[in-house]
């Protein structure tokens, strides 16, 4: 369609006669219109272009699934948790800080997608799907690191909804059902969410594919064809996912704080735990999404014309106020466990900044709160993708030890000294390799078997923004089509 | 009696809606219209009646659903096999709260995205009326007219800007 390159016609002259200096409104995505067509050939492109390097990845991926978490696992099943380093008093290890880890990740796509889409935010038009993808495929490991954790995995339907042999139910008012229940409809809830707005790209993939790509594009899109009906359906449900799946993303990293902060042990017992974790999996889950849209922008083709340093900004931006946030809770969490006086706290906290593990606890404040805080004001750092991105790999990596520190550490450093026993990972080091490995593997399947930009969504932007002349210049303006 | 479908291929949005109300001037009724687009295009923009949903409905009905079977769960299955512990209350109200509100979102988000099925008849693998042009942007604008008066709506809508103007045939999406 033209709309957009119809109301953008004569901008730029007038920038060019009078601000040469100005920002040109085409370096921003909603401003450099493309005809549909091309945009879709762009994303099938994207989608079809293999190099060998591809296959080597995906070779290399799919190995270490294959020992790491497969044979790993399997091994772990036949002889035992014994095979793991979880023991007294450590009895949560690994498999719960990926478990946490994992979610938190997860909360990035709901976040871009539903938060942003309900406050109509238009730079998250481009990586919705990159964001959501994260979600599903992020909750997919934190399950897998559950019944990691559970041991005799097969007896998982206990926690279903169902009574047992003598008529007694499930314990719904234990924790551990509340975390079954929150991440089962996290799942569901933000798979449907990923599959709805991806319908009309597998409409556009299915017009336009031959063989086997045809078929299972043909059987996903379902027969849609963008009838008034359909699209009047569809967006209804987005819209109603769209707010519906912000109570669900708080609740579930506040039921997964809750598993720590209902025991009455020194540095888990913490009223401010909720909203801690639900900020540490955004600061966290921001970071993954920076180094995947910079991964996707320099190994996808065209994607540079997709994800611009514009997007590489709004997420610095988002990166920065989430920092700020995470920092004060964190803040909020220590000083009162400080200054609370109690003695095995007092204990746990001089053990984290002097204990073995300390360098783990310096790490966590230089990658989580100094180095995002101190570079993010930054635009010129904001704006230059692999900075971003190695400040996102950061994040993640001072999150993983955040994790680390609360839940093996703070069950090491407990009100029993002649319990102490630092922690050490034996097969979980495997497994947690399988499951990075697999998340990875995941994306990569996904970007060659579904279209990883929202086309539709991008060209309804570009339809309504255009440039309106206001004095002697001319300023973006965004129409409202809904 | 209509007889035969027209597909007016537009690429913008305006010459569509007035293509449209064309077609109402020349007696076609907003039943015998369909418009088939690559982005969502509100029915205001096109002058077109205002397309029923019953997703939100739904929606509701499953969060009725959902709180109803949470609450079984939570204050129902306790008293089944009751144990009582330390003399505590089987069923507290504050911890149940979290299963109320887990079941309630769950099934009316499962509502919503059933009803998505429901009401556009997904999946549907028969041949249908359709064009691949209209996820490349073109505005497609399907109408059944007699067969007789083909030409004088084709002439019609080609003034009115329509790239082309031909009789469509179900075919195999």
């Amino acid at each position: 369609m033209t709309a957009t390159s119809k109301y953008f016609s004569g901008a730029k002259k007038s920038h060019e006669t009078h601000h040469d200096e100005e920002h040109d409104p085409r370096e921003l995505l909603m401003f450099d219109p493309k005809p549909r067509g091309e945009m879709n050939q762009m994303v099938m492109e994207s989608m079809l272009t293999t190099s060998w390097k591809f296959w080597v990845v995906l070779g290399i991926l799919a190995f270490l699934v294959a020992t790491c978490l497969v044979y790993a696992w399997g091994y772990m099943i036949a002889e035992g948790l014994w095979v793991a380093g979880v023991m007294r008093p450590s009895y949560w290890g690994i498999f719960l800080v990926n478990t946490v880890f994992w979610i938190g990740i997860s909360h990035a796509g709901t976040f871009i997608s539903a938060i942003l889409r309900v406050f109509k935010a238009e730079f998250r038009r481009p990586f919705t799907r990159a964001a959501e993808l994260m979600t599903t495929f992020g909750l997919i490991q934190a399950g897998f690191s559950i019944f990691m954790h559970l041991g005799r995995v097969w007896l998982t339907y206990w926690m279903f909804p169902v009574p047992n042999a003598r008529q007694l139910w499930p314990n719904f008012h234990s924790p551990l059902m509340w975390d079954l229940l929150a991440i089962s409809t996290y799942v569901l809830g933000s798979t449907m969410y990923l599959f709805l707005p991806l319908i009309p790209d597998l409409a556009m993939a299915r017009d336009r594919s031959t063989g086997w790509r045809k078929t299972w594009f043909k059987i996903l899109a379902l027969g849609f064809r963008g009838t008034e009906g359909e699209w009047r359906h569809l967006t209804t449900a987005m819209n109603i996912f769209a707010f519906a799946i912000i109570p669900v993303m708080f609740s579930v990293h506040t039921i997964v704080s809750w598993d720590f902060a209902m025991a009455m042990r020194p540095g888990w017992s913490s009223t401010v735990f909720g909203p801690y974790f639900v900020l540490g999996a955004l600061h966290s889950g921001m970071g993954a999404v920076a180094v995947v849209l910079f991964i996707m922008r320099y190994t996808m083709k065209h994607m540079d014309y997709f994800i611009r340093k514009e997007h590489f900004d709004a997420l610095g931006k988002l990166m920065l106020i989430v920092t700020f946030a995470y920092t004060y809770f964190f803040f909020n969490d220590y000083i009162v466990q400080w200054y609370g006086g109690d003695r095995w706290t007092d204990d746990l906290l001089h053990w984290l900044e002097e204990g073995p593990m300390a360098w783990m606890f310096y790490q966590l404040l230089l990658f989580n709160l100094a180095i995002p805080a101190l570079t993010l004001w930054n635009k010129k750092i904001r704006q230059t993708p692999w900075l971003l991105a190695l400040i996102g790999l950061l994040i993640n990596v001072g999150m993983y030890w955040e994790r680390y520190l609360i839940v093996p550490v703070m069950l090491t450093i407990n009100r029993m000294p002649f319990t102490w026993k630092l922690y050490s990972p034996r097969i979980e080091i495997f497994l947690t390799i399988g499951t990075f490995s697999l998340f990875l593997l995941f994306y990569l399947a996904a970007s060659r078997l579904i279209p990883l930009i929202p086309v539709w969504e991008v060209q309804e932007g570009q339809m309504t923004h255009s440039l309106r002349k206001v004095g002697k210049t001319h300023v973006p303006t965004i129409s409202e089509f809904e | 009696m209509p007889d035969a479908t027209l597909l007016a291929l537009f690429e913008d949005i305006d010459p569509a809606a007035n293509a449209i109300e064309k077609l109402h001037e020349m007696g076609v009724t907003d039943d015998n219209i369909n418009v088939i687009s690559g982005v969502p295009i509100t029915h205001k923009m096109l002058g077109r009646p205002h397309p029923w949903t019953n997703v939100s409905r739904l929606a509701l009905g499953g969060a009725v659903a959902g709180f109803c079977l949470g609450a079984f769960l939570n204050y129902g299955t306790p008293y089944l096999y009751p144990v009582s512990v330390g003399g505590q209350y089987i069923t507290p109200i504050p911890p149940g709260m979290i299963l109320l509100f887990e079941m309630t979102m769950l099934f009316a988000l499962l509502a919503t995205f059933l009803g998505v099925f429901l009401d556009s008849y997904f999946p549907n693998y028969r041949p249908l009326e359709y064009v691949p042009e209209i996820s490349d942007g073109k505005i497609g604008v399907f109408f059944r007219t007699p067969s007789s008066d083909q030409e004088k709506f084709i002439d019609a809508l080609s003034n009115l800007g329509a790239e082309s103007v031909r009789p469509v045939e179900a075919q195999q999406l």
